[in-house]
C-alpha cells in the first residue's frame, strides 16, 4: 500500500538583522525597523532546515508560511532557497498589525491549515524562538490551538510513515544538573519547534542523491519564487477580527528597556568658521594635540 | 543496505566520463567524489586532445557529452602552436612541433580543471539523475568488499553507510586507493612515475594573446628541454589558457631520487629561465614600507586605501586587457571610449605612485602551485585493468601516453573510461559480472584501444613528422650518441627496418637508452650552445618561497593524518624531506618526521608510507587546478 505523502507546513519570521553593521537605531533609542535590514531568523532558519530534511528523507511536500508586512516575502525566499519549499504563504493585513504572540498564533493556524493546497500540515515546525521577541511563545500557541502536541527543542526526529508517528530526540538543558537528551515518540500530526543546534544529517547514498537534486531544485525555484508565493489577507484566511491583531492580543506592555547605546569617548567643540581668534585657537590646539600624540 | 547498479569512485574526467556514458546507456551509476565539491582535487598539465588515429578508433570526450561539448564546455584555449626549445643559459634553440602535435587529431584544449571539470560533473549528474544515479561529492571510499554468497559488492565509505552495487569503476586516481585494498596491482615505484609541479600565472588575456602571437581563437604551447631540468631527466612545459599560464616540470621520479631536488626549485629555475621570464612578464605593482613617521591610525588608513586602489586597478586592467572586459565596461556606460578606460588606469597608477608608495614594475603574478604524480604508461600500465567487479580506468590504471613531446593523459582515461562504461552496461544487461564476461572483455577492449598500441611500440608515422621537424639539427649532434640508430631512422628506406627492430625489442629495453639525461638534457644544451639564439630577459622573476605558495592554498584541515609513516629511516623517507612538493618531512634525529597539514594529496611518498586521501570534503582545495 503507498505511504500517504508527507505534508510538512514551517512558520518562519522576517527578523532585524542584529550582526554588526545592520542594526538601526531611532534617536530614541528604539530599534528603527524600516532602516535595519531584515533576514530570516537564525531560528526559524534551523526549523526550515528541518523541513528540508523532510523534503530530502521523505519526499514531503513544503510549505512555508509568515505574517508579517509585504517586505516579508525577503524571508520566504531566503527559506525557499534552504528548503526547496513547495508553497511560499505570506498572511498580511493592517488589521494584523499590533499582534502578540497569541494573535500571531491565531492568524498561523489559519494559515496551516491553508497549506498544501488546503490539506494543512502532518508536521508544523517553528523556530525555537524570535530573535527579536524572545519570547518562544509563538509556537506552542500555534500548535494549542491547532490541537497538536507540541515537542519542543528537537534536534532530530524520524517519521514512520505508515504508522503515522513521529520519534523525536529533545534536548533538555537542566541547568546546574547535567543535559538530558529526551526521546518521544508522538502521532502525526504533531507540532515541532527545531532546536538552535538542530542540523540535519544525510548519510546514505539515496540521501545524498535527493539532496544534491533538491539542493538544484531549490535555486532554481527560488529564481522566480514570486510563482511559489501566495499571499493572504484576513478575508482570505477567515480570521475573525476579535482574535487577530491588536484586538485579539491580550498583552499588556507595561514598560520597555531603551537598548543601552555605548557612550561616544569623543568630546565635541563647535567653533564659528568666520571668527579668526576661535580658528587660530583650534590651530593651535590641533597643532598641540598633533605634536603631543605618542607615535604608537 | 541500499543497492545501485554502479559506483563510480572519483570525480575527475574519467569518472565523470564514465558516469555520463553509463546514464547515456540508461544504466544507474553513482559516482562518489572526495572533494567538497568536483573539480577542487584534480590537477593537470593541461591539454586535452580528441584524436582520430588511422587504426582503429578512439573515444573522445565529444562521443560522450556531445557536441555541446564543444560549444559550451569552459576549456581554456584550442591548442594550435607546439614548440620545443632546447635551452642553455641565456641561449636557446626552438623547433617547430606543430606538425607533431596536430598528428591524428580533431583538436587540443588547454584545460584548468577546478573550471572544467564542475562543467562535466553538472552535465554527466544531470544526465545521470534520471537514472536514478548522480555525483556525491564530500564521500571518500575508504574501502570495498565482497560478501560471500553474493557477487555484490559493499562500498564503505568515512561518510555514508555503506551499500551495495554490482561493479565499479575505479577512477581515483593514480594513487588509487581502490587498488591498494583490492591488491589489484602494486604502488608505483618511482621507475613508472613522473613527478609533475605546476603553477598557474596569471597574465591578462590580450597581452597574453599578443605575447604569443595568438589570435583569441587560437593557443600556444612550449616545451622545455636542457638546463631548466638541473639535470634531471624531463622537461618543462607552458601552456596558455584563456588569461592565464600553466608552467610546470615534470620529471622521471627515479631520476630526482637520485638526485634530489625540492620540486619548487625546478618550478623556479623553469620560471628564472630567460625566455620563459620574458613570457610571463606583467606590470606588478609593489607597495614599499612608509619611511615617514606617520600613526598607526594613519599608516592603517593608507594601507587599506592602497589596497582599494589596487583592487581598482587589477580589476580595472584585466577587463581592459580582454574583450568581454571592454565591451561590459563601455556597455555599463561606466566608460564611453577604450581611451578613457585606459585614462583611469593611468590616474590609478598615478595616484598610488604617488600616495602610496607604490612602485609599478616587471615581474609575474603567480596564483596557485600545485603538483601531483602522471603514471608512465609505457612502464606501468595495467595489464589486465580490473580485479573481480572493479575497472579502473585513466591514472588508477596507469595509464597515459607519454613519448617524447607526446603528452597524453586525459583523453586516455576518457576513453579508458567509455570502454570501463561500456563493459559494465554489457554485464547489466546480461546480468553477468563474472571476470571473464565482465574483466577480460573489458582488458581486451583497452588492449584494442590505439593508445595502448601507443604505450606498447613506435610509431612510425609519428617519427617521421618528428624527424621531419627536427632536420635542421646537424647530424653529429645526436649522431656522436646515437649514431647508428639515428641514421637509419632518419633514412626513410630504413626507418621501417629500424622501428621494427627497435619494437622487436620492446619499450622496456629501448626506453633506458633513450630516456637518458643525455636525450633530456646533453644534447637539448649542446643544441642550445652550438645553434642557439641568444635571449635577454630585463628582470629577474621574484619567485614566492615555499611558504607563501602554501599560505595561498585553501584547506580544510583533517586533524587525523590521512598519512603514516611506518619506515622513518629509509633511504627512500629520507629523499621525500627533499622531494615533497609542500615540505611536510623533516628529518629528526635520523629519524623523518611528518606534518601533514601543507599536503597537497600528490602521493610522492605513498611508495613506502600507508597512505590514504583525506576524509571527505578534507584537505586542500584547488581553484584553477
Amino acid at each position: 500500500m503507498p505511504v500517504r505523502p508527507l505534508n510538512v507546513g514551517v512558520i518562519v519570521k522576517l527578523e532585524p538583522d542584529f550582526s554588526e553593521g545592520n542594526v538601526s537605531y531611532n534617536p530614541d533609542g528604539t530599534l528603527n525597523r524600516a532602516e535595519t535590514k531584515n533576514i530570516l531568523g537564525p531560528h526559524s532558519a534551523a526549523a526550515t532546515l528541518a523541513a528540508f530534511y523532510c523534503k530530502v528523507k521523505y519526499d514531503a511536500r513544503v510549505a512555508i508560511g509568515t505574517m508579517g508586512p509585504p517586505i516579508a516575502n525577503q524571508a520566504l525566499k531566503q527559506a525557499q532557497i534552504i528548503s526547496n519549499a513547495d508553497e511560499l504563504h505570506l498572511y498580511s493585513d493592517r488589521i494584523f498589525a499590533g499582534a502578540d504572540t497569541l494573535a500571531t498564533a491565531e492568524v498561523l493556524r489559519l494559515g496551516v491549515s491553508r497549506m498544501n493546497n488546503g490539506l494543512g500540515a502532518d508536521i508544523v515546525i517553528s523556530g525555537h524562538r524570535a530573535s527579536d521577541g524572545e519570547t518562544g511563545q509563538t509556537g506552542p500557541q500555534t500548535a494549542w490551538k491547532l490541537g497538536y502536541p507540541f515537542i519542543g527543542n528537537v534536534i532530530d526526529f524520524q517519521i514512520d510513515q505508515e504508522n503515522r508517528s513521529i520519534h523525536a530526540k529533545r534536548f533538555i538543558l537542566l541547568y546546574g544538573f547535567y543535559d538530558v537528551i529526551e526521546e518521544i515518540q508522538a502521532p502525526l500530526p504533531v507540532f515541532i519547534s527545531a532546536d538552535p543546534s538542530y542540523k540535519p544529517s544525510f548519510d546514505t547514498v539515496s540521501e545524498r542523491l535527493s539532496l544534491a537534486r533538491n539542493l538544484n531544485e531549490a535555486r532554481s525555484k527560488a529564481e522566480n519564487f514570486e510563482k511559489y508565493l501566495q499571499v493572504y489577507n484576513s478575508e482570505a484566511l477567515g480570521a475573525d477580527p476579535r482574535f487577530v491583531g491588536l484586538p485579539g492580543s491580550p498583552t499588556i506592555v507595561y514598560k520597555v528597556e531603551k537598548i543601552p547605546k555605548a557612550k561616544a569617548k569623543r568630546r565635541v567643540e563647535f567653533i564659528d568658521g568666520n571668527d579668526t581668534a576661535q580658528l587660530d585657537m583650534a590651530a593651535e590646539k590641533l597643532l598641540q594635540l598633533m605634536t603631543e600624540a605618542p607615535i604608537k | 543496505m541500499e543497492k545501485y547498479d554502479v559506483a563510480v569512485v572519483g570525480g575527475g574526467t574519467s569518472g565523470l566520463t564514465a558516469l555520463r556514458q553509463l546514464s547515456n546507456l540508461g544504466k544507474q551509476a553513482v559516482l562518489l567524489e572526495a572533494g567538497s565539491t568536483t573539480g577542487t582535487k584534480n590537477v593537470s598539465g593541461g591539454i586535452l586532445y580528441s584524436k582520430k588515429p588511422k587504426n582503429g578508433r578512439v573515444y573522445n570526450i565529444e562521443d560522450v557529452f556531445g557536441r555541446e561539448f564543444i560549444d559550451e564546455a569552459p576549456y581554456e584555449r584550442a591548442i594550435t602552436q607546439y614548440i620545443l626549445h632546447a635551452t642553455s643559459r641565456d641561449k636557446l634553440y626552438s623547433i617547430d612541433l606543430t606538425p607533431v602535435h596536430e598528428y591524428q587529431i580533431n583538436y587540443a584544449y588547454s584545460v584548468l580543471l577546478s573550471r572544467f571539470v564542475p562543467w562535466l560533473a553538472k552535465e554527466a549528474s544531470d544526465m545521470s539523475e534520471k537514472m536514478g544515479g548522480g555525483v556525491i561529492s564530500g564521500v571518500h571510499v575508504r574501502s570495498i568488499r565482497w560478501e560471500t554468497g553474493s557477487n555484490d559488492t559493499v562500498i564503505e565509505t568515512d561518510e555514508l553507510e555503506p551499500f551495495r552495487v554490482r561493479a565499479v569503476i575505479a577512477a581515483d586516481g593514480t594513487n588509487s586507493e581502490l587498488a591498494d585494498v583490492t591488491k589489484a596491482r602494486n604502488k608505483f615505484s618511482s621507475e613508472q612515475l613522473y613527478q609533475g609541479v605546476k603553477v598557474v600565472i596569471k597574465l591578462p588575456e590580450t597581452i597574453l594573446e599578443d605575447r604569443f602571437n595568438i589570435t583569441s581563437e587560437e593557443g600556444a604551447a612550449h616545451l622545455f628541454a636542457g638546463d631548466v631540468t638541473m639535470n634531471h631527466i624531463g622537461g618543462g612545459f607552458l601552456y596558455t589558457n584563456r588569461d592565464t599560464i600553466s608552467l610546470g616540470a615534470v620529471y622521471h621520479m627515479d631520476s630526482m631520487m637520485e638526485n634530489p631536488v625540492e620540486p619548487s626549485r625546478l618550478i623556479d629555475a623553469l620560471i628564472r629561465n630567460q625566455f620563459v621570464a620574458e613570457f610571463i612578464k606583467d606590470r606588478v605593482p609593489t607597495r614599499k614600507a612608509n619611511q615617514a613617521l606617520i600613526s598607526k591610525d594613519e599608516e592603517i588608513r593608507q594601507h587599506f586605501m592602497a589596497v582599494k586602489l589596487l583592487k581598482a586597478w587589477n580589476n580595472l586592467r584585466s577587463d581592459y586587457y580582454s574583450r568581454d572586459g571592454i565591451k561590459r565596461l563601455i556597455e555599463s556606460g561606466k566608460f564611453k571610449t577604450k581611451e578613457e578606460i585606459e585614462g583611469r588606469i593611468n590616474n590609478l597608477e598615478k595616484e598610488l605612485v604617488e600616495k602610496y608608495n607604490c612602485e609599478f614594475g616587471d615581474n609575474y603574478v603567480e596564483l596557485e602551485y600545485s603538483a601531483r604524480l602522471i603514471p608512465d604508461g609505457k612502464r606501468c600500465r595495467m595489464k589486465t585493468p580490473y580485479y573481480k567487479n572493479v575497472l579502473f580506468v585513466g591514472d588508477a590504471a596507469g595509464r597515459g601516453v607519454f613519448i617524447g613531446p607526446r603528452i597524453e593523459g586525459l583523453n586516455v582515461g576518457i576513453d579508458d573510461a567509455v570502454r570501463a562504461a561500456n563493459a559494465v552496461a554489457r554485464s547489466l544487461d546480461r546480468n553477468n559480472f563474472d571476470e571473464q564476461y565482465l574483466g577480460s572483455f573489458y582488458t581486451k577492449s583497452v588492449e584494442e584501444s590505439p593508445y595502448t598500441r601507443d604505450m606498447k611500440e613506435i610509431d612510425k608515422e609519428y617519427l617521421k613528422i618528428f624527424l621531419d621537424c627536427s632536420k635542421h639539427i646537424p647530424k653529429d649532434i645526436v649522431g656522436s650518441r646515437y649514431g647508428m640508430i639515428f641514421k637509419l631512422m632518419s633514412s626513410s628506406t630504413l626507418r621501417g627496418i629500424a622501428v621494427g627492430f627497435a619494437n622487436m625489442l620492446g619499450f622496456d629495453r629501448l626506453l633506458p637508452m633513450v630516456e637518458s639525461v643525455d636525450t633530456y638534457v646533453n644534447v637539448p644544451i649542446e643544441i642550445a650552445e652550438r645553434l642557439g639564439r641568444h635571449v635577454d630577459s630585463n628582470y629577474i622573476p621574484n619567485t614566492p618561497s615555499l611558504q607563501e605558495r602554501i599560505a595561498k592554498l585553501d584547506y580544510d584541515d583533517d586533524s587525523v593524518p590521512h598519512i603514516q609513516v611506518t619506515k622513518p629511516r629509509s633511504e627512500f623517507m629520507q629523499k621525500m624531506v627533499s622531494l615533497c612538493p609542500t615540505r611536510c618531512y623533516s628529518s629528526e634525529n635520523g629519524d623523518v618526521i611528518l606534518q601533514h597539514e601543507g599536503c597537497i594529496e600528490c602521493g610522492t611518498c605513498a611508495y613506502e608510507t600507508l597512505w590514504r586521501h583525506p576524509r571527505g570534503v578534507k584537505g586542500v582545495s584547488y581553484k584553477y587546478g
